[in-house]
C-alpha cells in the first residue's frame, strides 16, 4: 500500500511511467470487467483507455479514503454509463451471440457462463455490483461508493442478484442432469 | 465462499482477455502527452479585496435605503367584498349508519402486519447471513 500511495503521489507530480505502474495490476481486470459491458472489443478497449486517461487527468481528486480500485471502478462505470448512448450496449439487449464480444473471449464448456446469463437477467447496476463483489472481492461499502448508491440498496440488489443467477444456475443444472439420465 | 460465488469467479476467470502490446503502446503513447490538472487552489484574499468588497456592501445598503424612503406610501384601496345573499344552499339531511362490522377487517389487518413483520425479520436473517 505504501508503494501504492508513492506511485500516486509521483504520478500526481506529473511521472506517467510512475502511473502506468500504479494502473498495471488493474488493467486486466477493468478491461474484463469493461468487455461484460460493450458491444465490441474494440469499444471495450476504448473504454479502458478513457478510463486511464481521466484516472490520470484526475488523479488530484483522488481521495485517499477510498480504495485506488474503488476509485477507478467508478471511472470506469461513469465512462460505459457516458459511452452508452453512443455505442454500449444496455445488459439484456444482446440477443444475438454472434456479435457478443463476450460470447468469443469464453472458453467452451459443457453449461453456459453464468455471467452471460447475468447479462441476460440482471439490470446494469445489479450486474455491476455483483461483480464487483464476487470477482473483484469488494465490500458492499466500497460497492455502494463505485455505484453511487445506499449500503441497504447494495445489499438487498446483491442478494436479488443472487437469487436470480442461483435459479438459473440450478435451472441449467436440472436440465443437464435430466438430458444425461435420458 | 459458496458454491454461486466459486462459479462466479471462476467463470469471469474464464473469460479470456488480456491487454495487448497495441493497447499498452497507445495507452502510454496517451498518458504521455498529458499532464495532471492540479486542483483548483484557493489564495487567501488581500485586506484590500475585503476593503473594497465592505465598501460596495455599504454603499449598496444606503442606496437601497435612500431610494426606499424617497418613495411615498401606497394606500391600498380593497374593494368590499359582495357578500351573497341571494343563495342559500338547501341541507341534505344524510341517512347514515354506523359501521358496526369492522371488527373481521381489523383481526385482518393484524394478521396481514403480522405476516409483514415475519417477511422482513426472515429477509434481514437473509441478508445478515450473506453480508
Amino acid at each position: 500500500m505504501s508503494n501504492e500511495n508513492s506511485l500516486i503521489e509521483a504520478a500526481k507530480r506529473g511521472s506517467a511511467t510512475a502511473f502506468t505502474d500504479l494502473v498495471g495490476g488493474y488493467r486486466e481486470g477493468l478491461l474484463r470487467f469493461l468487455l461484460t459491458r460493450s458491444s465490441s472489443y474494440a469499444d471495450a478497449e476504448d473504454a479502458l483507455q478513457d478510463t486511464l486517461i481521466n484516472a490520470y487527468r484526475y488523479l488530484h481528486s483522488y481521495d485517499r479514503r477510498w480504495r485506488f480500485s474503488t476509485w477507478l471502478y467508478r471511472i470506469a462505470i461513469n465512462n460505459v454509463v457516458r459511452l452508452k448512448s453512443v455505442d454500449t450496449v444496455e445488459i439484456g439487449d444482446i440477443h444475438d451471440e454472434g456479435n457478443d464480444p463476450l460470447a468469443h473471449c469464453i472458453a467452451a464448456s459443457d453449461r453456459e457462463n453464468l455471467w452471460q446469463c447475468a447479462r441476460r437477467e440482471l439490470t446494469d447496476e445489479v450486474y455491476s455490483a455483483m461483480w464487483l463483489r464476487y470477482v473483484e472481492d469488494m465490500s458492499v461499502k466500497d460497492i455502494s461508493t463505485v455505484l453511487d448508491r445506499s449500503a441497504s440498496w447494495t445489499k438487498v440488489n446483491l442478494m436479488r442478484g443472487r437469487k436470480t443467477l442461483d435459479a438459473e444456475f440450478n435451472k441449467s443444472t436440472a436440465e443437464d442432469k435430466s438430458k444425461a439420465y435420458g | 465462499m459458496d458454491n454461486l460465488a466459486k462459479k462466479l469467479r471462476t467463470d469471469a476467470q474464464a473469460i479470456d482477455c488480456a491487454v495487448s502490446e497495441d493497447l499498452d503502446d497507445r495507452i502510454r503513447a496517451s498518458l504521455q502527452g498529458i499532464t495532471p490538472e492540479p486542483l483548483a487552489s484557493s489564495k487567501p484574499k488581500s485586506f484590500s479585496f475585503w476593503f473594497a468588497s465592505s465598501l460596495t456592501g455599504v454603499a449598496a445598503a444606503a442606496a437601497f435605503i435612500a431610494i426606499a424612503n424617497l418613495r411615498t406610501p401606497e394606500t391600498v384601496v380593497t374593494p368590499p367584498m359582495p357578500t351573497p345573499t341571494a343563495f342559500v344552499l338547501p341541507m341534505i339531511e344524510l341517512k347514515a349508519k354506523t359501521a358496526v362490522l369492522t371488527a373481521p377487517l381489523e383481526q385482518e389487518i393484524k394478521d396481514l402486519q403480522s405476516d409483514i413483520k415475519k417477511a422482513e425479520e426472515a429477509v434481514k436473517q437473509d441478508i445478515d447471513r450473506l453480508f
